[in-house]
């Protein structure tokens, strides 16, 4: 049904595709063609661009150093100087001295100019995107186009460590705010023409470049078509960062689990490419988008195809235990502690009792006091400027945690509880998944101390249900558990070795079903006899 | 874009987790004492027997559910009419499974809670369920049978290394001849749990037409019918035939039975849960059956649906003033007198029509 709908619609934004450009760009409508005269230009531009102070144009109007009087504008910040210094010289000395009289101007000039990357710019319009984008838009006197040379510098971030997703193995090397570094960043890493990068502009004001991503051949050209149109879909003023473009674009509108995944990696974005998923890329933000996901796919760390299998394999487990216990474990002890006694063997129990006998709270409200308070410290943690950091880890640690215990106000049992649980949260390697859990945990909280166990059970079935009826660009949510599927099992849980991953995940790279040679066993299994031979 | 239909194998498993559902609450084939496996297995073999009925039936026509056969071979309004029965059915049943649930949480989880509150949370619970649909309902059931599985092996894992299952409690063997054993069998243990399959017939048009499907849910029916059974019969292994037969929740006393060292002394409890699972199912199963049935017959959304049915269900559910009454109706009324008329009679008389009418069937 949602589906129909969207397509839909989708099926009517392509139509009016046209109309929305315009709309978008309507605060530099303007008419198509320019004036050849070089004053009128620089009338328009101004008039355009009003008096912003980083709006630079440099008008040479003496005509013994070239042969027609000419100008450059840009936006000061957004190009490299050192380069500027050189177009200009070579606009004004050599370059202008080579002119013959007899040739075209246009011609000759598109032919000249000593740059690489080159735009011929033929209406108003384009001429002051050319300059919004960071491009020095050369005008020439009685020729009727204008040239975007693109120089683009200026103070960026360079290429760092990704601060979010670390690993102990992999590449060290992150994402930056560029959006042409992160590209050529997975160019790097897939030397293949089938990996193509489609742009798209978004954002009335911020006229932010989009560009997403694929391997042609791999992935679904459904999937790709549909993530571009409901990215065309997107009428807004602003994209600021990938969130943006999560909110508008994603399955599950009103859903607190993540159906995109977000990353700073570029190899975690390669593998996902070489899957079959579609990336979007987002000028502005190092975090780059990866649909469709499933689930699992939010319990996976990259790291985990670098170590060994068996490895890789235990610390999923381990994860999978942490989101259990991260979403569970405190509602878990609210409902044994206060409804369900007689489940815990008798001398946990009578050591419980004796600690909560001094407690003034009920379990419930004590662990709601306890969650908060670390909730609180945690926001604390990421706000605070740095200097201070240590102050927080003795209040929080000392103060609130020891004091709180031996002051009587929260029970040393329950402490543990809810650091454990804390602690539990941060392994998860997807954030937005660990926020999800985060805050389910405190509706769980709240029916075990209602309703025990049978509270916590009618808060999971939603919860399930609800999981089972997401789909992430069609793939359901809890892709292969259920529906079942044998083949893309070997990635869940247990990591099957490389070469044992002989395919790609069903209902994403079906295209290109194959990834190795169906004969191609690991070395060991393809030895010679006498390579096993112990007796060798 | 991918476009995700409902499989077999989720189907397969939902029949089996429906099947094994409530029943491992009770004591079945009570009045055969110790040979309670031998009435099990004439009842299994009795709801096989109904269940190829029913494939029979959907083989025949495979693109209409139910209600839509009826609708289809006896005319609009005769057919909507045993339609409406037949959604009547199913909510009665969705309604008893409620009730079921809620005693055994008043009686074991909370015992102070109101009966009308717990069964207002369960119901709004499954509700929510019931109105994603059927695809989602497979799904949870995909996701719920390890921990069912992982349940129940454990359960028949500790009773066998704790040697708590008495063997001698097998013997003798149709010390009364087969008289009582089969007078337990049938009708009763048809009615419940073996020939419930019948609610299928609204899910197996969902899947598309595949060459597996009869064969996977014979497979399915054989596996739970073989679970149901041993279960059943262990209860009386380590209870006694006599303790067995007046305990309430006998899975429960055995679970409570099971002492693996001191740490695993009253799993109760978790256990309780599992039953809940299965019980839940069961609901939802007969809930969305009802719920079908009433969009098909008035063609109004399944979503808008719920809530109306759900009401009617918890309402039904409360009808029996005291436990002991809503057992009674339900072990010894309508599960001799009731349920035969919609497990075998009606769906016997659709397989005759259907038959009679051949240039009906070809209409497709």
């Amino acid at each position: 049904m949602i589906f129909k709908l969207l397509k839909m619609l989708l099926f009517r934004s392509r139509q009016k595709q046209p109309q929305v450009e315009a709309k978008n760009q309507a605060n530099v409508s303007s008419s198509d063609t320019i004036s050849p005269l070089l004053k009128s230009k620089l009338a328009v531009l101004k008039e355009r661009m009003g008096t912003s102070s980083d709006f630079i144009i440099r008008e040479i109007s003496d005509t013994s150093s070239g042969p027609y009087p000419f100008a450059i504008s840009y936006i000061d910040g957004l190009i490299d100087q050192g380069l500027l210094a050189d177009l200009m010289e070579s606009l004004t000395s050599d370059f202008g001295n080579s002119f013959q009289g007899d040739v075209d101007p246009a011609i000759w000039f598109k032919d000249k100019l000593p740059v690489g990357n080159l735009n011929v710019v033929s209406s108003e319009k384009q001429m002051v995107n050319s300059i919004l984008e960071g491009r020095v838009l050369v005008m020439i006197h009685g020729v009727q186009e204008a040239y975007a040379v693109s120089i683009l510098g200026g103070q960026r971030r360079g290429v760092e460590e990704p601060t979010s997703q670390t690993v102990v193995r992999g590449p060290k090397e992150g994402f930056t705010e560029d959006i042409s570094t992160n590209t050529a960043m997975l160019r790097r890493r897939i030397r293949s023409a089938d990996l193509s990068f489609e742009s798209r502009i978004v954002g009335k004001y911020t006229q932010t470049k989009i560009s997403v991503a694929y391997i042609k051949g791999i992935a679904n050209p459904d999937v790709v078509k549909e993530v571009l149109s409901r990215i065309d879909m997107i009428q807004t003023d602003s994209i600021l960062e990938s969130g943006y473009i999560e909110e508008f674009i994603q399955d599950g509108v009103r859903s607190t689990f993540p159906t995109i995944y977000n990353t700073e990696r570029p190899d975690t974005v390669a593998g996902g490419l070489l899957e079959g998923l579609v990336a979007i890329l987002v000028d502005g933000t190092p975090f780059t988008l990866i649909a469709p996901v499933t689930f699992f796919r939010f319990i996976v760390s990259s790291e985990d195809y670098y170590q060994r299998y068996d490895l890789a394999t235990f610390l999923r487990i381990i994860r999978f235990v942490s989101f259990f216990v991260a979403l569970l474990l405190p509602s878990i002890y609210i409902a044994t502690t206060t409804f369900h006694q007689e489940m815990l063997p008798t001398t946990l129990l009578i050591a419980l009792a004796a600690q909560r006998e001094s407690t003034p709270l009920p379990a419930l409200l004590e662990a709601l006091v306890m969650e908060i308070t670390f909730e609180v410290i945690r926001e604390a943690g990421v706000r605070m400027p740095r200097a201070i950091g240590p102050a927080i880890s003795i209040v929080g640690a000392l103060v609130l945690g020891q004091a709180a215990v031996q002051a009587g106000i929260v029970s040393a049992a329950m402490v543990i509880v809810v650091s454990f649980t804390a602690i539990s949260n941060f392994v998860l390697p997807a954030i937005n998944m660990a926020a999800a859990v985060r805050l389910l945990r405190f509706i769980l909280m709240f029916l075990a101390g209602t309703m025990g166990l049978f509270g916590i059970l009618a808060g999971l079935i939603p919860i399930l249900a609800h999981l089972a009826s997401l789909q992430s660009f069609g793939v359901p949510y809890l892709m292969p558990l259920a529906p079942f599927n044998k083949n893309n099992m070997k990635d869940v849980i247990y990591r099957a070795p490389w070469w044992k991953m002989k395919t790609r995940p069903v209902m994403i790279g079906d295209n290109n079903e194959v990834r190795q040679s169906a004969n191609h066993n690991s070395f060991s299994e393809q030895a010679t006899d006498h390579n096993k031979d112990p007796m060798r | 874009m991918n476009k995700y239909s409902v499989r077999v194998s989720g189907l397969a498993i939902t029949l089996s987790l429906f099947e094994i559902g409530s029943t491992t609450l009770f004591l079945l084939g009570g009045k055969a004492k110790q040979d309670a496996w031998i009435s099990m297995s004439i009842g299994a073999i009795s709801g096989l027997i109904l269940l190829l009925l029913y494939l029979v039936i959907y083989n025949l026509d495979a693109k209409h559910d139910l209600f839509e056969l009826y609708r289809k071979y006896f005319g609009k309004i005769l057919g909507s009419v045993l339609a409406l029965v037949f959604v009547a059915y199913f909510t009665y049943e969705a309604s008893r499974n409620l009730r079921d649930l809620g005693e055994l949480t008043a009686m074991t989880l909370l015992n102070k809670t109101p009966l009308f509150l717990i069964l207002l949370i369960a119901i709004t619970v499954v509700g929510n369920t019931v109105r994603y649909g059927p695809m989602v309902l497979f799904i949870m059931c995909t996701i719920l049978m390890p921990i069912m599985v992982i349940g129940y092996g454990l359960l028949v894992l500790f009773i066998s290394v704790t040697g708590i299952a008495h063997l001698d409690y097998f013997l003798p063997v149709l010390e009364n001849g087969m008289g009582p054993v089969w007078s337990a069998a049938i009708p009763e243990l048809v009615s419940f749990p073996f020939g419930q399959t019948l609610l299928f017939l609204v899910f197996f048009c969902l899947v598309p037409k595949s060459k597996h499907l009869n064969k996977t849910i014979l497979v399915a029916y054989c596996i739970s019918a073989v679970v149901l059974i041993i279960l059943n019969q262990l209860e009386i292994l380590v209870l006694g035939p006599d303790l067995a037969g007046i305990s309430t929740y006998p899975l429960l006393q055995v679970v409570q039975v099971i002492q693996v060292t001191k740490v695993l002394e009253r799993t109760d409890a978790l256990f309780t849960l599992i039953l809940y699972l299965g019980l839940g199912v069961k609901i939802a199963s007969f809930y969305l059956g009802a719920v079908i049935g009433l969009y098909r017959i008035t063609s109004i959304k399944i979503n808008i649906w719920v809530i109306p049915l759900g009401i009617t269900i918890l309402m039904l559910s409360l009808l029996s003033k005291t436990y002991t009454e809503f057992i009674w109706v339900g072990l010894h009324f309508t599960v001799n007198k009731v349920f035969p008329i919609f497990q075998i009679a009606l769906p016997f008389l659709l397989l005759c029509v259907m038959l009679l009418r051949k240039k009906k069937r070809k209409e497709g």
